[in-house]
């Protein structure tokens, strides 16, 4: 167990280095684009992007370019952002950690709660429609599941903010976020339906698995055995069965954080939330490279992280799972 | 990697008929099909996504780019169907043209992602080693990542328009088509039928192309009918963030970013958009769902 951890420990960084230099060759190698020239806006003379060029050392070989900037990154240095630049004159933007601690807290909360309501919705439906199988119940939240996969996320976030509007003239707050602490019912109302919507989009394919594996689980000698023994019926589904369909339920509990992850840039471009998600939706429009750089390097970490505790759960879920 | 020794005793799902072989593909797959009314409903709602793409000039009442200042803002009428956009065009021709660009989109994708992906598939399937291993790790890297960070990277690279979706899409299309082939070669080669026709002696690539090919066909389709829908969902969820489709163009994605803002007070000019793309993936959905589901349980959740 250890030494599986150590190992694939060790390949968390041998993963991030891949990833960051084809994201850095992707975004620097390819011709015609000239990062100078997204700075320094339209009508800017040769002279100026010369400049610019070398006083942000974008004259010098892509390879010592990549080097010098997985130093920095190692380092704790994430660099600076591009678009800035130009505005205030200087050769360089706001220091990207900054801007990334100062956001870090929006969308973390904002897929965190997406989250909590997805496994809330997968994991209960999903188990109920395993025990009623075949039911009215049972084709309910299978139909409930593909529908939850069908309609993009940004057709129900747009339909959240104009329905209400439209028809009872209430109006859902947008952007402008405001601490739970500070003023707890602007919170929810900010920040509940837009986590209720995530939270539908998020649990189809867990509604799906847990369901399957319960109804396998459910068909098993032990859960007869139990059943046998005069056990209650919660007791029976959600202590021996439940736990049996654990590591299957895990890992698509791992596909729905990436799910909502990936999902988070569309939400908060849509309602404006000043998270990660949106600045990566709004440093790709600007072609600010070293922030896309950055924020790609921050998803694949987030993913490799993700799958490694989903891997490592399923032994404490199942003692019989062993690493090799 | 974390293995399971000894999984709880694999109760068989209801589901899980045998078709009998000798009906023609059709019966074996039309009759379960009939019954089933989710099944039903993705295929009417398929056909007709289809007959709107390919009649979209004969039955669309407007040209879908032509702008009209005498009827902007209007609400679903006899005259406009759907009513008109903020620019006064008519909405349900712009529908029907959309029909034609999402479809040719998920065409493109097949051709460029999902054919060459169901070869890799079959060849890594039956011919396994070390080809096998290559594909199926790069597979499970692909399939970890969010697609939409990796449109956006790619966006930041070369810039928005619909070669950097093509491209990540038909990637995710080939591994998806690879993995989902694989699967299926892997059970068909230790069939009878492909002993028979090696017995004759007929060569492998023989027996691939005649015998194996024709009996994986519905399989090809599950996988098809879900290329569709993340092509759909793809394509609509960039043109909405205004990274696809030019401006103007009429696309699905694009009438619901450009009727956001007027939306409140016309809610038409995103609602009939916004339920042409839902209505689109939910039938490529029900569509792969039920053919699956009759063909093989056991291959739930491969795509």
């Amino acid at each position: 167990m250890l030494r599986y951890t150590l190992r694939r420990l060790a390949w968390l960084p041998i993963i991030l280095f891949g990833v960051s230099a084809i994201a850095f060759f992707v975004l620097r190698a390819i011709p015609g684009q000239d990062p100078a020239a997204a700075i320094a806006g339209q009508g800017a003379t040769e002279v100026q992007l010369e400049r610019i060029r070398s006083d942000l050392g974008l004259q010098r070989p892509v390879v010592v370019q990549y080097f010098d900037w997985l130093g920095n990154l190692v380092r704790g240095d994430f660099g600076h952002e591009f678009k800035t630049a130009s505005s205030t004159g200087a050769t360089s933007g706001l220091p990207i950690r900054e801007q990334f601690m100062e956001r870090f807290p929006e969308s973390f909360q904002i897929i965190f709660l997406g989250l909590f309501f997805s496994v809330v919705f997968g994991i209960s439906f999903g188990i109920l429609s395993a025990m009623h199988r075949n039911s009215p119940i049972d084709y309910f939240v299978r139909f409930f599941a593909v529908l939850a996969s069908s309609i993009p996320e940004f057709f129900l976030l747009t339909l959240m903010i104009i329905l209400p509007l439209y028809f009872w003239n209430y109006s859902q707050p947008v952007g402008g976020y405001v601490p739970f602490y500070d003023n707890p019912m602007h919170y929810i109302r900010l920040m509940l339906p837009p986590a209720l919507i995530i939270g539908v989009g998020g649990s189809a394919g867990l509604m799906r698995l847990t369901r399957t594996t319960m109804l396998e689980v459910l068909l098993s000698d032990y859960v007869r055995t139990a059943r046998a023994k005069g056990l209650r019926q919660h007791t029976v589904v959600l202590s021996h069965a439940l736990r049996n369909a654990g590591t299957p339920i895990v890992t698509a509990v791992g596909t729905a954080f990436i799910a909502v992850f990936g999902g988070s840039i569309i939400v908060e471009s849509v309602l404006s939330i000043q998270g990660l998600g949106q600045w990566f939706f709004i440093s790709t429009l600007a072609r600010d490279l070293p922030v896309v750089q950055f924020l790609t390097v921050y998803t694949a970490f987030i993913v490799v992280l993700v799958n490694l505790t989903v891997d490592l759960s399923y032994g404490f879920i199942d003692p019989r799972v062993r690493y090799s | 990697m974390a293995t399971i020794a000894g999984r709880p005793a694999a109760a068989a799902d209801a589901m899980s008929w045998e078709i009998p072989r000798d009906k023609p593909l059709l019966v074996r797959v039309g009759r379960p099909w009939l019954r089933n009314p989710a099944g039903l409903i993705g295929l009417i709602i398929v056909a007709v996504v289809v007959f709107l793409a390919i009649a979209g000039p004969y039955i669309s009442p407007y040209d879908p780019r032509q702008l009209d200042a005498q009827s902007r803002f209007q609400t679903p009428s006899g005259e406009h169907w759907f009513g008109t956009t903020q620019f006064g065009q008519d909405i349900f021709s712009r529908i029907v043209y959309g029909a034609r660009l999402s479809l040719g989109f998920g065409f493109a994708i097949t051709i460029v992602g999902f054919i060459p992906g169901t070869i890799l598939g079959i060849v890594s399937g039956y011919f396994g080693r070390w080809v096998d291993y290559l594909i199926q790790r790069s597979a499970e890297a692909w399939g970890s990542f969010p697609l939409l960070p990796i449109l956006l990277t790619l966006i930041a690279a070369i810039g928005p328009g619909l070669k950097a979706i093509i491209i990540v899409v038909a990637i995710s299309a080939l591994f998806s088509g690879s993995r989902l082939l694989r699967a299926v070669a892997l059970i068909e080669k230790h069939k009878d039928y492909v002993l028979a026709a090696r017995s004759t002696g007929a060569t492998e690539l023989r027996v691939v192309v005649r015998h194996v090919l024709p009996n994986i066909m519905p399989y090809i389709l599950v996988g098809l009918s879900s290329v569709f829908a993340v092509a759909v969902l793809a394509e609509a969820t960039l043109s909405f963030l205004g990274l696809g489709l030019e401006q103007g163009e009429p696309g699905w994605g694009i009438d619901l970013a450009q009727g956001r803002q007027r939306a409140a007070e016309y809610p038409h000019l995103v609602i009939f958009p916004g339920l042409a793309i839902s209505l689109a993936v939910l039938g490529f959905n029900l569509l792969g769902d039920t053919l699956r589901d009759i063909l093989d349980p056991r291959l739930r959740g491969t795509t």
